[in-house]
């Protein structure tokens, strides 16, 4: 007989011999993918402060501040963003310790738990930076209003005017850039993060489907 | 309430995991490249599971989707099989009585076709599998009488290898 029929009769009798894999692990291995999920979560935040990062070193705006606001309140700008940076390495440090925790649940029950928090932690994140940009907004005009010698036209204007036109307009303006700003960087946020999060949430959808 | 996707698949799944667990045998040597094999399967499985319209019976389309999965995955990998092991493993089978020597000649044929490419393993598969031609040149997307040939030119390299 040929051999790879020899190997036929053999390969036709054990057809049960192979360790069974149960529905529960079956399930498992397809809610692997939130950690993956979780794993881009971390590289997109880490890639996004060196942008940020990256932006800030390439385009020298220290000049242009110091114009802007003066020499005095350069350190506390610095210190601002100082406090910025920690703070979002904090956050990045809270999305490697879910990655960790999901990557290493042995159950769905912790796995659930797991993806709520992470869910929560890009939350926070989101709101935070979001929060962050419309502040530093806020503060830049501020200070460029009351700093910037370019600014002395304006304030001439306003002082002298009788109504509040001028004042008027130019609050407008302000919150018209902020809200266009902090718009876009939502935006921005919502495509960068959203659909990671949105995968998310179907695969505990799902998971509670089994739990049930 | 009604089964989801997942749940209908899950159960599918369960009870035609034999056939995947045949493919695993056939392209991995050890336990855990049989694990990660079966798991990669799984999850291009579920992928591909929208897709999958109960034309053909769940097996068959699984295990298509399975052997393409094998196939892709250790094109990318260079396959590295210790023909050392398989040597010294060829000397002691005379010493053993008949039973085990069927045996040991079982597993030397497994270690044969582990050499084999993996367009080659999927073909033994479906010939131990005992699909037809027609089944066999359709899932690789060859002719009938190419598939023949190359069985034919499987069974002339086993021999080779097995008795050189």
């Amino acid at each position: 007989m040929e051999e790879l029929d020899l190997l036929k009769k053999a390969w036709q009798k054990d057809t049960h011999s192979f360790e069974q894999v149960s529905e529960m692990e079956i399930y498992k291995m397809l809610h692997r993918k939130s950690s993956s999920i979780v794993k881009w979560i971390l590289i997109i935040s880490v890639l996004e402060v060196l942008l940020w990062t990256a932006i800030s070193v390439l385009f020298n705006f220290d000049a242009d501040l110091k114009k802007m606001i003066g020499e005095d309140l350069i350190v506390y700008f610095k210190v601002f963003n100082y406090f910025n940076y920690a703070v979002i390495i904090g956050f990045i440090f809270l999305f490697y310790k879910n990655y960790i925790k999901i990557s290493t649940t042995a159950s769905t029950k912790q796995l659930m738990k797991d993806i709520l928090r992470t869910r929560k932690t890009v939350q926070y994140y989101v709101w935070y930076n979001l929060g962050m940009i419309t502040v530093s907004m806020f503060l830049g005009f501020a200070m460029s209003y009351f700093y910037n010698p370019d600014m002395s036209v304006l304030k001439d204007r306003i002082a002298h005017e009788s109504g509040y036109k001028t004042l008027i307009i130019t609050c407008g303006f302000l919150l018209l850039a902020t809200v266009l700003i902090v718009g876009i960087f939502w935006l921005f946020y919502r495509l960068l993060y959203g659909i990671l999060l949105r995968k998310l949430n179907n695969n505990y959808k799902e998971l509670k489907k089994i739990d049930l | 309430m009604s089964d989801s996707l997942e749940q209908i698949f899950v159960k599918q799944l369960k009870e035609n995991q034999n056939i995947i667990h045949k493919i695993c045998r056939l392209y991995t040597n050890n336990e855990d490249a049989h694990k990660d094999l079966f798991q990669e399967v799984t999850i291009q499985l579920w992928k591909a599971f929208p897709k999958f319209r109960g034309e053909s019976k769940f097996s068959t389309w699984a295990y298509r989707v399975a052997l393409n999965t094998a196939i892709t995955l250790y094109r990318k990998s260079t396959r590295s099989i210790s023909t050392v092991e398989f040597e010294s493993r060829k000397h002691f089978i005379s010493q053993e009585d008949y039973n085990h020597e069927e045996e040991e000649q079982i597993k030397l044929m497994y270690q044969a076709v582990q050499q084999l490419n993996d367009i080659e393993k999927a073909l033994v598969f479906m010939y131990l599998e005992d699909k037809d031609y027609t089944e066999i040149a359709e899932t690789l997307g060859i002719t009938e009488v190419n598939a023949r040939v190359k069985i034919n030119r499987i069974k002339g390299k086993l021999k080779k290898i097995l008795n050189p």
